[in-house]
């Protein structure tokens, strides 16, 4: 088992960038995944490692050997389609053989590494039947059979989950972890939905506009992220960004230019300790905030702020509040726990108490353009005044 | 209905009654014959339905090996190309079919256009013999029935999602296996109705074997044609002849079907 090397690849078609000059080494066994919104180069990227699209530039390898310039059937390499793409025409026991049959294996040995195959994918008594016969879910089991039979050392998966309902892609999804588990070979999973890479992949790779933006395990990218774009696109945040005015030892102070004059200052644990004069962005996921209509007692590390709920929207799960503190506007995100931190629900227009621990805010050196928010301008424009200790 | 009975079945039942009756110079005597099917029985009118039966089958493989490319390109095509190049295969229909033959005529001729043009090339020395020729019969009628067998095949191949090609190739495949084991099976319905719409005519030629064909090599539709046109007619004879060729266009349909639907049922079987 080798480690998949993408160095320095790109492709274009025309005047448009697909993939720009990506290096990546992708380690064996692994269960990686591109995650990036749609266009963003990653099905590209997909194809390419397949077979079906030409690099205009770099290089390919699986371990020693360069695989840049091979047609799809010399590699070995297998994928999922997005569509399943089972052959209409054939049962499912002959489009899992398919592979076996095109390399001439015997007979025998072709019947019974198919009924290991549909076993492992739990189909082994639906052989007989027709594409057109199975549903959504067994043909995405079948077109994991039909791949793995070739024994790849590489697994492609071109959003294979994307035609099926919700709860049939919880359920396949928790399957294709079994499945990886099973086999042991390298998944490489496209997707553009980010729970589904978060909660399968061992290390993900998130990308925007044909480039890597930032990769690595799930959670460090999500806690940690680094970029506005990795921050904004994989859940949501809060993005606080205004100029570093001092640095203290434990807490910075930024400027408010929000008509107040005021400077605020804020505590958190900081990565870089940013340069005084410097524009920074930070960024508060909406469940690290806790939110109260009583002022939570002091302590040491925690932020505190008071604003008013302007909006509620119930969610099943979870309860999102919009929080108007000053010009700026917060997510809050409350599960409905039944011990409240107050005794009756919050309301709309109650001025209530954000606070959150120091560490939950990360720092990202760059500075938002107002692009990046098209579903959000208010939240991108007036982002900069802020809080010390409860004060505003 | 009425009008199927009036212009289909009573017409269909004359040639029936005629096909038993006798001969005369002009017309038929009203008197019960099974002359005319003796003789197709015993084989004196083999020639012309073998000689119809290899015209149609050439005509139906040359029109396959030479459409499927054409179609499945168009059908790759992109949209406005693919509407452009469509109306090309029609734009020939714009034409009568005979203007069509004559100028095919001009252009096989034996000092015709295309013969100058092999001789000016340095191709030959001496004019080709084609016009007037079985070859030039076949050449002809895959010109005609072209379209015929492209425009289903299209409409086929149209439909065929070519990921299944990606995903043949990506399990070991290559280009030709891809195509025999994926491309050609899902277009077998294209094959069929191409072939329906090339062969049964094909069968039953007499236009263009008499315009570009020879005398030596009659075809049953000319044959036919001359028992009714030629002096001493003979009514009975073309009757029967029609209805045997009728019965071998119903027996070739009822194949057909049959395969066809043994080939659906495959599919749908289980």
């Amino acid at each position: 088992m080798e480690n998949i090397i993408l160095e320095n690849l790109s492709k274009d078609f025309g005047a448009f960038l697909a993939v720009d000059k990506v290096n990546l080494e992708i380690k064996s066994g692994e269960l990686f995944s591109f995650l990036g919104p749609s266009g963003c180069g990653k099905t590209t990227l997909l194809r390419m490692i397949a077979g079906f699209e030409i690099p205009s530039q770099g290089k390919i390898s699986i371990g020693n050997s360069e695989i840049t310039d091979l047609p799809p059937y010399k590699r070995e390499v297998n994928t999922i389609f997005q569509n399943y793409s089972l052959f209409p025409h054939m049962t499912v026991f002959d489009n899992v053989a398919f592979g076996l049959r095109i390399k001439k294996r015997p007979k025998d040995e072709i019947r019974q590494r198919v009924h290991e195959m549909l076993t492992l994918v739990k189909m082994e008594d639906q052989a007989l039947k027709y594409p057109d016969q199975i549903s959504g879910g067994q043909k995405q089991r079948i077109a994991i059979a039909r791949a793995l039979i070739n024994k790849p050392q590489v697994l492609l998966l071109d959003e294979p989950l994307a035609a099926l309902d919700l709860k049939l892609r919880q359920h396949m999804l928790i399957e294709l972890m079994n499945i990886h588990d099973a086999v042991g070979i390298t998944f490489i999973y496209v997707t553009h939905d980010q729970s589904e890479a978060m909660s399968i992949s061992d290390t993900m790779a998130v990308m925007n506009q044909g480039k890597i933006v930032q990769s690595g395990p799930p959670d460090d990218i999500y806690e940690r992220p680094a970029s506005i774009f990795s921050a904004y696109f994989i859940g949501e945040t809060n993005l606080i960004t205004g100029e570093v005015t001092a640095v203290h030892e434990d807490y910075i102070e930024l400027s408010c230019p929000d008509g107040s004059g005021k400077n605020l200052e804020i505590d958190s644990s900081f990565h870089v300790a940013p340069a005084p004069g410097r524009q920074i962005t930070l960024s508060l996921r909406p469940e690290k905030i806790a939110i109260s209509r009583n002022k939570p007692r002091a302590m040491d590390d925690i932020n505190m702020l008071k604003g008013v709920i302007e909006d509620i929207l119930y969610l099943g799960t979870h309860t999102q509040y919009i929080v108007r503190v000053g010009k700026l506007k917060f997510r809050v995100f409350s599960q409905h726990k039944r011990v409240y931190f107050d005794d009756k629900a919050l309301d709309w227009e109650e001025s209530v108490w954000l606070f959150w621990h120091d560490t939950d805010t990360w720092l990202i050196e760059e500075i938002p353009s107002e692009s990046m928010f098209i579903d959000d301008p208010e939240g991108a424009s007036g982002l900069q005044r802020y809080v010390k200790r409860g004060k505003i | 209905m009425l009008w199927l009975t009036a212009f289909f079945l009573v017409p269909y039942l004359i040639v029936v009654i005629y096909s038993f009756l006798s001969p005369d110079i002009y017309d038929v005597r009203f008197e019960v014959s099974l002359d005319a099917y003796r003789q197709i029985f015993a084989g004196n009118y083999l020639r012309p339905f073998l000689l119809s039966f290899k015209l149609a089958i050439y005509t139906t493989l040359i029109c396959i090996l030479l459409g499927f490319p054409v179609a499945y390109y168009i059908a790759r095509a992109k949209e406005k190309l693919r509407n452009t190049l469509l109306i090309f295969i029609i734009i020939p229909f714009w034409t009568n079919l005979i203007i069509r033959i004559f100028s095919w005529r001009i252009f096989l001729a034996y000092n015709g256009v295309l013969n100058d043009l092999l001789i000016s090339a340095g191709l030959i020395s001496t004019p080709l013999e084609i016009m007037r020729t079985d070859l030039a019969v076949i050449l002809v009628m895959v010109y005609v029935y072209l379209p015929y067998m492209i425009l289903p095949l299209y409409s086929t191949l149209e439909k065929l999602d070519f990921t299944l090609l990606n995903a043949a190739m990506d399990l070991g495949a290559n280009e030709v296996k891809a195509f025999f084991s994926i491309t050609l099976p899902l277009a077998v319905e294209g094959i069929f109705a191409g072939t329906l719409l090339v062969f049964i005519p094909s069968l039953g030629a007499y236009l263009i074997p008499q315009l570009v064909g020879n005398q030596r090599s009659l075809y049953v539709g000319q044959v036919i044609t001359y028992k009714i046109k030629n002096i001493p007619r003979n009514w009975p004879m073309a009757s029967a002849l029609s209805l045997t060729l009728l019965l071998l266009v119903a027996v070739m349909l009822l194949i057909m079907y049959y395969l066809f639907r043994k080939h659906k049922a495959r599919r749908l079987q289980s």
